[in-house]
Formats: structure tokens, sequence, C-alpha cells
């Protein structure tokens, strides 16, 4: 009745990606800091450990030992909880981004690197997507601190601004692969583009004169979803002291903390898994076994590695914009551009060029 | 995922629907009642998502689609209506907006 | 099996939060129960093979319209007015008569409506869904499209003076 060898692959696979997820906010501390101090011409950390690497370490242990300082006004239930909706969409939309190439077991079963290859796939993104702005807002409301308030209220209403831009940026990739699994999305993309009739080129979705327009917005919109600059009016440094969690401490600051670098490295996820290729090492063909599997596993986490550490550059790189500036960016220039995108898609795919 | 009676989410929709009826005839504060009115029509689209699975017809799954963009435009338009009877009376009591009572 | 205890969970959570909308003074508490709510619904409508609506359902009412019910209870500051308690006539009156309704009609459901579960799968993707909505109801797509233009100019209109906290 119930497949044990099946669900132990689930558990597997679960365990993987919540081995990644788990890491991902020590080791992008790490990269901020240092990253951060080089392009700021200083040292960075450099005292806990050789290269400072065991920061992440000292950085949990003092978590963990502060005090939990919870304000007297602050609403009990809604001030624990909000972390977890900042957290919970972070660690789950990842189980719908396929990893690495489907290969065969010996036992002649067929092993998907995806923890649920649902037939909505994308649209399970955008749905928990949607839920992290009830982080912010619940935050910074239940804080009880006119500011929190000020900052949680302008961060979802940019959240919100910006869900709009990226579902639609989203739409031309998935009208290319016909289908809303991102398992096909890939496979979309392990093609070639034959270029002068000699050159074959991967044909990833960046590389299309169609798409390279939404992969734009897409990247900047997914910047603006996890409130990092400049887009980060969440948090807002010399403006609003800390912004939505000014009033939070220890345990419950280094949860929006990982929740902020667990979903950089979902967007970031979901940026390779649609424009970038996803698994798909260029020009190489993977064969199906574990050999291939591990290969694009491994190009993988490359593609995203290489993307949270454009991440960190722009963040150290690029200042902060308006807020009425931001709005205007997110509702007259890119919801637009984003929808002319998807008629020109159209158009291609209607001429048989796509 | 099939062997679920169609008849027990007709029975969660009347028990979703009846606890919205008690929510709109109960409250005072107007937001909350626009809420258990949207729990209302909730529960109707379960019904129609259930009947639409039992019957096999797409057009029930259509109907909730445009249910939904229906009701959000009506959230915005009562929301937006709350506003502004709380601009000219300071309350979102409904009890308190009675300039048209005999 | 499975799907059994999924929808005992689920339904149990839909009813349990549906309650606390109805009985919490506090009006912030209900709507973020009105969204646990939904999220229970949304598992219901997957467990009726319809995955398709049970992400628009969350897209939609629990990341959209409930994200607006927030904001208004937020910028109308109402958390710190404390709602009146309604007459008790009214409230056993209204109470009375909702739960024989709902018993009643529950009784009748179960009575009348028992239908047991079809044995082939209904096929609901995205791309059926959007033959049908383009095929045999554009035009009630198109009058919707007019009406939420015509729900954003009123709203916009009857919002008046603006309350926004942005700078």
């Amino acid at each position: 009745m119930i497949d044990w060898v099946d669900v132990g692959l689930s558990v597997l696979k679960i365990a993987v990606i919540l081995l990644f997820m788990l890491n991902v906010t020590p080791i992008m501390v790490w990269v901020e800091r240092r990253g951060s101090a080089l392009i700021q011409d200083r040292p960075g950390p450099n005292r806990v450990g050789p290269f400072g690497l065991f920061q992440s370490l000292a950085d949990a242990l003092k978590f963990l030992m502060k005090e939990d300082v919870v304000p007297a006004q602050a609403h009990k239930w809604l001030y624990t909880i909000a972390p977890a909706f900042g957290l919970i969409p972070a660690m789950t939309t990842i189980a719908v981004v396929p990893w690495g190439r489907t290969f065969r077991l010996p036992g002649g079963r067929l092993f998907e690197p995806i923890i649920a290859d649902v037939g909505v796939g994308i649209l399970l993104i955008f749905a928990l997507a949607s839920l992290a702005v009830y982080g912010v807002t619940i935050a910074g409301w239940s804080s009880s601190n006119k500011f929190s308030l000020f900052g949680g209220v302008r961060a979802s209403a940019q959240m919100i601004s910006y869900e709009l831009s990226l579902t639609l940026a989203a739409v031309s990739a998935l009208m290319v692969a016909g289908s809303l699994r991102l398992t096909d999305v890939v496979w979309r993309q392990t093609g070639y583009f034959v270029l002068f009739d000699t050159l074959k080129w991967p044909a990833w979705n960046v590389f299309s004169p169609a798409m390279w327009i939404s992969f734009v917005i897409f990247s900047v919109s997914a910047f603006a979803e996890t409130n990092r600059l400049p887009f980060d009016f969440a948090e807002a440094e010399a403006e609003l002291v800390d912004g939505y969690h000014t009033e939070y401490s220890s345990m419950k600051f280094a949860l929006f903390f990982m929740a902020e670098y667990m979903s950089m490295a979902t967007m970031s996820a979901v940026v390779v898994t649609l424009y970038l290729g996803g698994w798909d090492i260029p020009w190489y063909n993977e064969p199906p076994t574990a050999l291939g599997f591990v290969l694009s596993a491994l190009m993988f986490v490359a593609k995203v590695s290489f993307l949270l550490f454009v991440f960190v550059w722009v963040r150290w790189t690029i200042p902060r914009l308006k807020y009425d500036l931001l709005m205007r960016l997110g509702w007259k220039v890119f919801l637009p551009l984003a929808v002319v995108n998807i008629v020109i898609v159209a158009f291609f795919i209607m001429r048989g060029w796509l | 995922m099939s062997q679920i009676p169609t008849h027990w989410f007709l029975i969660l929709s009347a028990v979703l629907f009846a606890i919205g009826v008690c929510g709109v005839l109960t409250r005072k504060n107007g937001i909350t009642i626009f809420m258990c009115i949207e729990l209302m029509v909730n529960a109707v689209n379960l019904t129609f998502v259930a009947y639409a699975r039992q019957f096999h017809q797409m057009h029930g799954l259509i109907f909730v689609f445009f249910i939904m963009a229906i009701a959000a435009a009506e959230a915005a338009v009562g929301l937006a209506i709350f506003i502004s009877l709380f601009h000219h009376r300071e309350t979102i009591d409904v009890d308190e907006a009675n300039l048209m009572r005999w | 099996m499975i799907s059994f205890i999924v929808f005992f969970t689920f339904a149990a959570i839909a009813v349990i939060f549906a309650l606390v909308v109805v009985l919490h003074r506090n009006a912030v508490v209900g709507a973020l129960s009105l969204v646990a709510c939904f999220f229970a619904l949304a598992v219901m409508y997957v467990l009726l093979e319809a995955p398709f609506l049970a992400v628009l359902q969350i897209i939609i009412y629990a990341g959209a319209i409930m994200v607006l019910f927030l904001f208004v209870i937020m910028l109308l500051n109402l958390q710190h007015r404390e709602e009146p308690a309604t007459r008790p006539i009214q409230q056993f009156l209204g109470y009375a008569g909702s739960a024989f309704f709902g018993i009643a009609l529950v009784y009748y459901l179960a009575k009348y409506a028992v239908l047991q579960a079809p044995s082939t799968p209904f096929l609901s993707d995205a791309r059926r869904v959007g033959v049908t909505l383009f095929q045999a109801y554009v035009f009630p797509f198109e009058a919707v499209s007019i009406l939420l233009l015509a729900a954003i100019v009123g709203a916009l209109v009857l919002s008046g003076r603006s309350t926004a906290v942005s700078s």
C-alpha cells in the first residue's frame, strides 16, 4: 500500500534541502561581512578563526545567549509568531524547485531531485511569497512602536506592489515552457539555440531576445520581495532605527535574519530555474546516471551561489531609492514593461521563433 | 484523493456558512462583519468546487474564479466605504451609522 | 486513508479559526484567523482535485484581500478601540438563529444530499481552466476586468482624504 522506498527517498530529499537552507544563513553572514569589507576596502571580520570563518558561529552563540526583551505593550501572541510568517515561505517554496537532473537508480526507479513536483509548480512559490507580507506587517504592528508600524506598512506596500511585476515577468518564461511545472521549464532550457547555422548556444531563457527584459524585471522584483537594498525600507537604517524589527531581540531577531537570507536563497534558486537554465550544464549532455545528477546539482549550487554574491554586491554598491520613486518604478515602469514582454513573447511563440 | 464522499464537503461548507451568518448577526465592528461575509462567500466557493468535482464539470471552477475576482473588487470598494465612514463618524460601529433610521 | 486524516484535520482547523473570527474582540486576530481558515480551505480544494484553484485561493484571498483588510484595520488604528458589547437580546437571537439555521442545513444535507465520490479522476489543471475560460467564458472574463477597473476607481474616489503613513 505505502511505498516505503518512495517515502524514504522523499525524506532524504527533504533532509538535503533542509541542510542546504539552514546552512545558507551562516555562510551568507560570512560572505556578506567579508564581501562588504572587500567592496569597502577594509579587512572585515578576521579575528574569530582563519579569515573570520567562525564569525557566524560566534554570532549564533551571541543570539542564543542574549536576553529576550519583549516590549510591555506588545501583543504577546502576534509578536511571537511574526517571525514565523517570514520563515515559513522561505523554507517551503524551495520544495518545488528542481535542483538536479532526474536519473535512474540501480533498481530501475526514477529519482527526481525535486521534493514536490506538483502540477501548479510556480504558482505555489507566488502563493507563499504573498505570505511573507504578513510577517512584515504583523511584526511592525505588534511591536506597538510607531516607527516599527511605519516601517512595516511601507515595506509591505512595497512587497505587494512588486509581487505583481514578479508574477507577470515569470509568466513569459512559463509561456515558453508551456507548463507551470518548473521541471518542464528547466527541460525546455536544456536545448540549444543555433546561431548562424554553426554555433550552438545554450537555450537559457536569459539569452533569448524576448525574455532578457523579464529577467531584469524578475531579478529586481526579487530584490524588492526579499527587502534587500536598494529596496530595504523594512530595515532602512538611519531612517527608522531598525524598521519593523526594532523591538525584536535575540532569537526572534535571529529568525528574521534567517528568514531574509533564506528567502534570498529561494529567490535566487527561482531566478536560476526560470532564466539561467536551472541545473543545466552548458554544452554538456548530462547522462541520466548518478554522475550526471551530481554534476547538475553542483552546477545548480554554483549558479545559486553566484546570484547570492550578486545580492551582496548590489547591497553595498547601490544607494537606496526614495520611497515614492520606488513605488513609481514598481507600478509605472515594471508593470507595463512586464505586460509588454508577455505580448512580445506571445508574438515570438506564435511565429515559431521560440 | 477521490475517496472522500462529496457530502462531507457540503456539510463543512454549511457549517462555515452558518458560522458566517452568526458573525454577521452578532458583531458590531463593521470590518469584522465584512470578514464574516467573506467567510460565507468562501463556504459557497467550497460548495461549487465540491459539485464541480462530483459531476466532472469545469464550469464550477470557472464560477469560483469569477467569484474570487468579484469578491476582491467588493472588498476594495467596501473597505473604501468603511474608511470614508470612519472619516466622518470616527467610529466603525455599525450601530452608529443610523442617519437613515426613521 | 491519509486523505481522510487530512480532511478531518483541516476541516477542524477551518471551523475553529472561523469561530475565532466570529468570537474574538480584536479585529487583527480575527483577520489572521481568517487567513488560517483560507489556508485550510485551500487544502480542501486540493482534496477536491482542484490544485490550481487552491493556489489561486491563497494568492488572491490570503495574499491580497486579507492584506487589504489588515492594512485598513491597522491604518484606522482600531485596535485601541474596544468594541462595545452587543445588546444581549441581539446576541441571543443571533446565536440561536444561526445555530438553528446551521443545524437544519446540516441535517437536510446529510439526509438528502448524500453523494459518493466519483471514481474517475477530475482533470482540472491550469490548461483546461484556461481553455474553458477563454472559449466559453470570454465575455464574462472581459466584463470582470472592466468591473475591476470600476472597483479601483471607486475605491480611490471613496477613500478621499489619504490616511497613508508613507512619506
